[in-house]
């Protein structure tokens, strides 16, 4: 009885023993928790790009295509001349007395995170144009008050050409005409 | 002349062993048998990378994140970038510290393994530097030196479909937490 009673001692021994090295023998590691938080909202962007056209007349190239801000050079014109400095630039006649140069480009708006079915698309130009100089979008004129819009019902993803005309009756002085027109696009 | 000498013999010999006596002190010695097990340990916090968004409880080990207001096309909080923007997702990153604290030494070096606490909202991918979490733990640092800043990266991969449409609730806050554990090498 004493011997299988120190035969237990000796085994506990030995099992405690295991327990502490197994112990001694593990690695160290520490934990730690960063918890994120976030907020996800809907966006859409709009970009203009050049239309596979470019280059031909009616299609002149933008600078700094794919982006939200270009640039879009419509050369050197004038009444009598009947043409453009640039063969991109569309040049007309406008009865009795206005000439209008015209390029087409296109614009592609994306969403994400939106459940919004289209949207639509509005302009303004930033100041005043001189008298008798009129700016316009698909024969849409702008003015510098407020957007005017432009389609109702575009679809995102896709892009859509619109040609920027600039109309000049023959007795505007010799000037530069410059704008900047903003292009508005809001989800329906 | 005889007993004069004598007595001042024995008055100097009396001056002599009373000055030993008086400097003589009595003395104790004790010792103290000290024992310290210095156990090897390691720890490791979240610090605020400077290029990064600014943690909250930065130093901690339950630090937490805030990317702010999130999409493919607006503005982002300070501190997140938007890398990628693709038709069917967005990426949005902001960057971390780590930092593992060692004592005891031993250890080369430390590995790092994170898991998200509960599965990914609909919509979401989580990535710590390359590698994408899921609710198992994975390495995302094998050698990590102790006691200094590892930058690492948190990506967030949304998808740009709308609610309802295999794409993340709007305008709604959303938690996720992730484990890290740095185990000695």
């Amino acid at each position: 009885m004493r011997v299988s009673r120190k035969l237990a001692l000796r085994a506990c021994h030995i099992v405690a023993c295991c327990i502490l090295l197994a112990a001694a023998g593990r690695a160290q590691s520490s934990s730690a928790q960063l918890t994120l938080s976030l907020t996800v909202q809907s966006s859409i962007s709009l970009i203009f790009q050049n239309n596979p056209a470019v280059g031909t007349n009616g299609f002149c190239p933008l600078t700094n295509a794919g982006t939200n801000n270009v640039g879009l050079d419509l050369g050197t014109a004038s009444f009598p001349a009947g043409s453009d400095s640039l063969a991109c630039v569309s040049y007309a006649h406008v009865p009795p007395a206005m000439y209008q140069v015209s390029s087409a480009f296109d614009v592609v708006v994306s969403k994400a995170n939106s459940s919004s079915p289209n949207y639509r698309l509005a302009a303004e130009i930033s100041t005043a144009p001189p008298a008798n100089v009129t700016w316009l979008i698909n024969n849409v004129a702008l003015n510098n008050t407020a957007f005017t819009q432009l389609d109702a019902t575009d679809n995102y993803g896709t892009a859509v050409t619109k040609t920027l005309q600039v109309q000049v009756k023959n007795n505007v002085p010799a000037q530069t005409l410059l704008e900047t027109i903003t292009f508005l696009a809001t989800a329906n | 002349m005889k007993n004069y000498a004598r007595i001042r013999t024995l008055m100097l010999t009396g001056l002599l062993l009373a000055s030993v006596a008086l400097t003589a002190q009595t003395t104790a010695t004790g010792t103290i048998n000290a024992t310290l097990i210095n156990k090897s340990g390691i720890a490791l916090v979240f610090d605020s990378d400077p290029g990064g968004v600014a943690l909250g409880n930065t130093g901690t080990a339950a630090a937490s994140l805030n990317f702010g207001t999130v999409s493919a096309f607006g503005p982002l909080s300070a501190g997140v970038t938007r890398p990628t923007v693709l038709a069917g997702s967005y990426t949005v990153r902001t960057l971390f510290d780590v930092n593992v604290l060692q004592g005891g030494g031993g250890s080369p070096n430390y590995t790092l393994s994170a898991n998200l606490a509960a599965a990914a909202p609909v919509g979401f991918s989580y990535a710590v530097d390359a590698v994408t979490l899921t609710t198992a733990a994975q390495n995302v640092q094998t050698n990590g030196a102790y006691g200094t800043d590892v930058q690492h990266s948190l990506n967030l991969t949304i998808s740009t479909a709308a609610p309802g449409a295999g794409g993340p609730a709007v305008g709604a806050p959303l938690t996720t937490t992730i484990n890290f554990t740095a185990t000695a090498n």
